[in-house]
């Protein structure tokens, strides 16, 4: 890309050149440590877990200073890129291929959700006493590739964390999942196989058709028309799948309901936020053509806001509404890619950071009402409130994060995607605001059957959330406080990136 | 290039002799003192085995390096060039590997053990003669060495499944590929007038077609069974069914170790990628290969069945890794040749982590059914791990290195003008993939009641199975050098 092309120049400070690569690969250093720990004894498991939480931490601690460092620099007027790392790795290769780290801004908005949630699912896995090596070692080998997909900027890099996540979370769905976890499990692995299918055809393709001949993605492919239109359209495909957008979304659906606790808050609010930073980055960043498809976009935003409002309506499994409610949220950010503006893609990335924080503490908090009540059915939960007032007022903030209301981190991203996207797609953004209506009035409604009403015979005893449900519930609580207080610390950053992305579709 | 004349004859082969003297070595004192220890016939190949590696590595050290080629020998029938060096060094390590492992083995061999080893090393050094081998000849006379060295490897394990009924398949099996080599190669010199591989390009391109075909036909098929394509793969089936894992291992790796050489030795040096009409053959052959092992592996309930068609896609995608350019105009190697020799060390580590991992749990009494997998890391963790990464080796999952060679694979496939043989290898990795997850999930996630196992597998066998494991993650770090050797020993095919 030209425009990165540009900016890819480093500050000459010492430390934080390397700052990616902390941020990334720590996660892993510390699950080879707890992989070489015993696990016979509590005493050991609870080190174990420790060590998880340690390299959640870590992680967490670089991608604060690689996104406030950016940040800082965005708001100064730097070009971007003071980050970026580059090493040489197959160099030998007729199409060579780099160790290229770096990360725009709506690689650094994610990388701080996705950092942020891991260290929360971390300290809510302190519950579970069960295969906690696994446990640990999986969840830290996730958090290595998602980070690793959000910075990568070589082909081969990017197809190497993309699907590094197979395994891992295959293991994670069969072990610690219920009801049809095997199925799940599988449906999962097969769409994530196949969007791995995809891209690597697509990396093939612009590689190697494109006049690259080479893997870096800091270049634009010179693709033909036809060319450009089969890697628009199978890019499309694999990140739409990932994104489980409908209609192919029942398989996140069937993960986040198979799955307990912090594994459904995981792959609930980073699975599919994956999905998008690829369908933003590199659909909407690579190929121009993107421009003559807004419409299919627009149509695919009204057709997954409509059907997953409705099923969130119909929905009577809290994990299956939630799922429904984030759905909706990706239906959002759907329009803003048909937006095709600046406004509307810092929006939607705005609208993703909530949607993961809204996710992650919503299916955190279903977590701690299943373990208390021993029942997930919205129909058999009731007037909870009374007995759990913290556990109520933190459904509240995610119910109200989802719902995009003032002050918590979906108001701001709703109000940029609506105004951006609302020239190019009228009728679209009316009906994807009545479906955001919708929806914000389904999880009032569930909040008002699960938490309001008379006292519960069977919840007399249900206790009220511990300290460290406090503290994980109250750090998402508070990062999306601080997105809907000062939303404007990180808007240059972000609109930095939506204008990197839309860079190539002004060109063409 | 040196003088041709004189000792450097001898010189050129200096590994394979070596190689052999350790064979004869071994067998003589096993015929002479039947009840020396194992160790000892183990200890005599591996000095012979490290003796070729220095012979080898002594000859790399006369390279020219504009040619990459130090030594011509036999009127040309021998030469000692990077890509011989590179496969020598390889193939070197197999053995070597195989050697270290064969305690495992070693209950069932008996008194035949000294025979073992001296057939793993005459079939190493025939693997050695046809990495050195620039001549049709010298290809036939590595490939009677090789062959029946394997075949009488297996003959000699005595597993429960068989093994007479096993080594016959195989004896036919690989003997058929052999044959249909040897024909094909007869063809070819019949419409070529040459045995040498270095001349055939240009007579190949004017030769009458029907000849020319049936010759470049024949070879290929010939070639790709000796490596386990599907559906030329029974033969790999049977090894791996009626043989322990040590030796399965030991004598699929060194097979498709040898099948690749003999590809490129064949294909690129004596074909060129300039004749369309092989490498739309092997475009065909590669897809239905990875295909059809990838297909199968789905119904395989047993984890060696299912490590056996994973080397045979392994195969598979060597033969892909050709269509992706072989030589240039120019005569630079393009990415094909590249990612077949990158992939070549990759695959043959993946296979033997894989059977080594198995011949752990052999060794501690398991079956290979995948279903008494279940709770093995809570058994044990170092068979589970090995066995895990094996199995992530075979399927090309990253963070190990055949995912960066399946990648390379089929870009260079897509390079060469062959989309649909890439995405064939795409969809054939990913296809593996899934019994390849299965059975994780039984070795991580299943719980099973039973007891720790007690890890009775020989040091040195436990050191091999972890050495061909860790190979497969720290290649994936060391790509960029491990590739700029590839690229070097792909430069002396010009």
């Amino acid at each position: 890309m030209s425009f990165l092309a540009q900016t890819t120049t480093t500050t000459g400070v010492n430390f934080p050149t390397i700052v990616f690569t902390l941020a990334v690969w720590s996660a892993t250093v510390f699950a080879l440590i707890a992989l070489a720990m015993p696990d016979q004894t509590p005493e050991q498991r609870a080190r174990i877990k420790a060590v998880a939480t340690s390299g959640a931490g870590a992680a967490l601690f670089f991608s604060i200073w690689a996104t406030q460092t950016q940040a800082a620099n965005a708001a100064g007027g730097a070009p971007g890129g003071e980050l970026l790392e580059q090493h040489s790795w197959l160099s030998s290769f007729p199409f060579p291929s780099t160790y290229h780290l770096d990360a725009d801004g709506l690689g650094l908005g994610l990388l701080l959700l996705v950092s942020v949630v891991f260290f929360c699912a971390s300290l809510a896995a302190w519950r579970n006493d069960r295969r906690v090596k696994l446990l640990s070692f999986c969840m830290l080998i996730l958090e290595t590739a998602f980070l690793g997909v959000l910075v990568a900027y070589d082909w081969l890099l990017f197809l190497f964390f993309w699907s590094l996540p197979v395994a891992p979370v295959y293991l994670l769905v069969r072990g610690f999942g219920r009801g049809h976890r095997a199925r799940a499990a599988s449906r999962y692995a097969i769409a994530s196989l196949l969007t791995t299918a995809l891209l690597i055809l697509v990396a093939g393709l612009i590689t190697v058709q494109g006049n690259l001949r080479a893997f870096d993605m800091g270049t634009l492919p010179t693709l033909p028309g036809t060319g450009q239109a089969v890697c628009f359209w199978l890019t499309a495909a694999a990140f739409l799948l990932a994104m489980a957008v409908v209609p192919v979304h029942s398989a996140l659906l069937d993960l986040e309901e198979d799955s307990t606790g912090a594994l459904a808050a995981v792959f609930g609010a980073v699975l599919p936020t994956m999905g998008a930073y690829g369908l933003l980055h590199v659909t909407l960043g690579f190929f121009p053509i993107a421009v003559n498809y807004s419409l299919f976009f627009a149509a695919l935003a009204v057709v997954t806001v409509l059907w997953s409002g409705v099923m969130a309506l119909r929905a009577d499994d809290l994990r299956r509404l939630i799922g429904h409610a984030g759905n909706v949220l990706m239906g959002l950010v759907l329009l803003g890619v048909a937006g095709h503006t600046t406004i509307s893609l810092t929006g939607a990335t705005y609208i993703l950071i909530a949607r993961g924080l809204a996710v992650a503490l919503l299916m955190l908090a279903a977590s701690a009402i299943q373990e208390r009540t021993r029942r997930i059915r919205i129909s058999q939960l009731g007037g909870l409130a009374w007995q759990a007032p913290h556990l109520a007022a933190f459904w509240g903030v995610g119910i109200l994060t989802a719902s995009g209301i003032p002050l918590l981190g979906g108001f701001f991203g709703e109000l940029l995607l609506f105004t951006g996207a609302f020239p190019a797609h009228r009728w679209t953004t009316v009906v994807v605001l009545g479906g955001t209506l919708l929806l914000a009035g389904v999880l009032l409604w569930t909040a008002q059957r699960v938490f309001a009403g008379a006292e519960h015979e069977g919840f007399s005893r249900v206790r009220d959330l511990g300290v460290l449900e406090i503290t994980y519930l109250g750090i998402l609580a508070a990062v999306s406080l601080f997105f809907g207080i000062l939303p404007a610390h990180f808007d240059t950053l972000f609109m930095n990136g939506a204008t990197n992305i839309l860079y190539p579709l002004s060109a063409g | 290039m040196a003088d041709p004349s004189g000792p450097s004859a001898f010189q050129a082969l200096l590994p394979a002799w070596f190689l052999l003297l350790a064979a004869l070595v071994t067998a003589l004192l096993g015929w002479l003192r039947p009840r020396l220890w194992i160790a000892v016939h183990r200890l005599i190949g591996g000095i012979g085995v490290v003796a070729a590696l220095i012979a080898e590595v002594v000859l790399f050290r006369g390279i020219t390096s504009i040619t990459g080629i130090s030594l011509v020998a036999y009127g040309g029938s021998v030469v000692v060039d990077n890509f011989a060096t590179y496969s020598v060094v390889l193939l070197c390590g197999v053995a070597l590997v195989g050697l270290l492992t064969s305690g495992t083995a070693a209950p069932a061999l008996g008194r035949r053990a000294p025979a073992y080893h001296a057939l793993l090393l005459t079939a190493a050094a025939g693997g050695v003669v046809m990495a050195s081998g620039w001549e049709m000849g010298m290809l036939v006379a590595g490939l009677a060495l090789l062959v029946p060295s394997l075949v009488g490897m297996v003959a000699v394990d005595k597993a429960v499944d068989g093994p007479g009924e096993a080594g016959l398949r195989q004896l036919v099996g690989l003997g058929v590929a052999m044959a249909v080599l040897v024909y094909g190669l007869a063809v070819v010199y019949g419409a070529t007038g040459t045995t040498d591989l270095s001349a055939t390009t240009a007579p190949l391109a004017g030769a009458s077609p029907p000849l020319e075909g049936l010759g470049l036909a024949l070879v290929i098929v010939g070639l790709a069974s000796l490596v386990g394509a599907a559906p030329l793969h029974d033969w790999l089936l049977q090894v791996a069914r009626a043989s322990r894992g040590a030796v399965a291992g030991t004598v699929i790796a060194l097979a498709v170790t040898s099948g690749g050489v003999a590809l490129v030795r064949v294909l690129v040096s004596g074909f060129s990628a300039s004749l369309r009409p092989w490498v739309v053959l092997a475009g065909v052959l590669a897809a239905i290969a990875c295909l059809y092992a990838a297909l199968l592996s789905i119904a395989a309930s047993t984890v060696r069945r299912l490590i056996a068609l994973g080397a045979s896609l392994q195969g598979g995608l060597l033969i892909a890794a050709l269509v992706g350019g072989g030589l240039d105009n120019q005569g630079r190697a393009e990415g094909g040749v590249d990612a077949l020799l990158f992939g070549l060390a990759v695959f043959a580590l993946s296979v033997l982590a894989g059977f080594l991992a198995l011949a752990l749990l052999e060794a501690d009494g398991m079956g290979a059914r995948i279903s008494d997998l279940r709770g093995l890391s809570r058994r044990s963790p170092l068979a589970a791990g090995l066995l895990a990464l094996g199995l992530a080796g075979l399927a090309g999952a990253p963070p190990l290195a055949g995912f960066i060679a399946r990648v390379l694979i089929a870009g260079a496939a897509m390079a060469g003008g062959y989309g649909w043989v890439a995405l064939a290898t795409v969809a054939a990795s990913l296809i593996y993939a899934i019994p390849a997850l299965r059975a994780l999930a039984a070795i991580f996630v299943e719980d099973e009641d039973a007891p720790a196992l007690a890890g009775s597998a020989p040091l040195l066998a436990r050191a091999g199975a972890v050495a061909c494991a860790v190979f497969g993650v720290v290649a994936s770090v060391v790509a960029g050098p491990l590739i700029y050797v590839a690229n070097l020993s792909a430069i002396s095919l010009r």
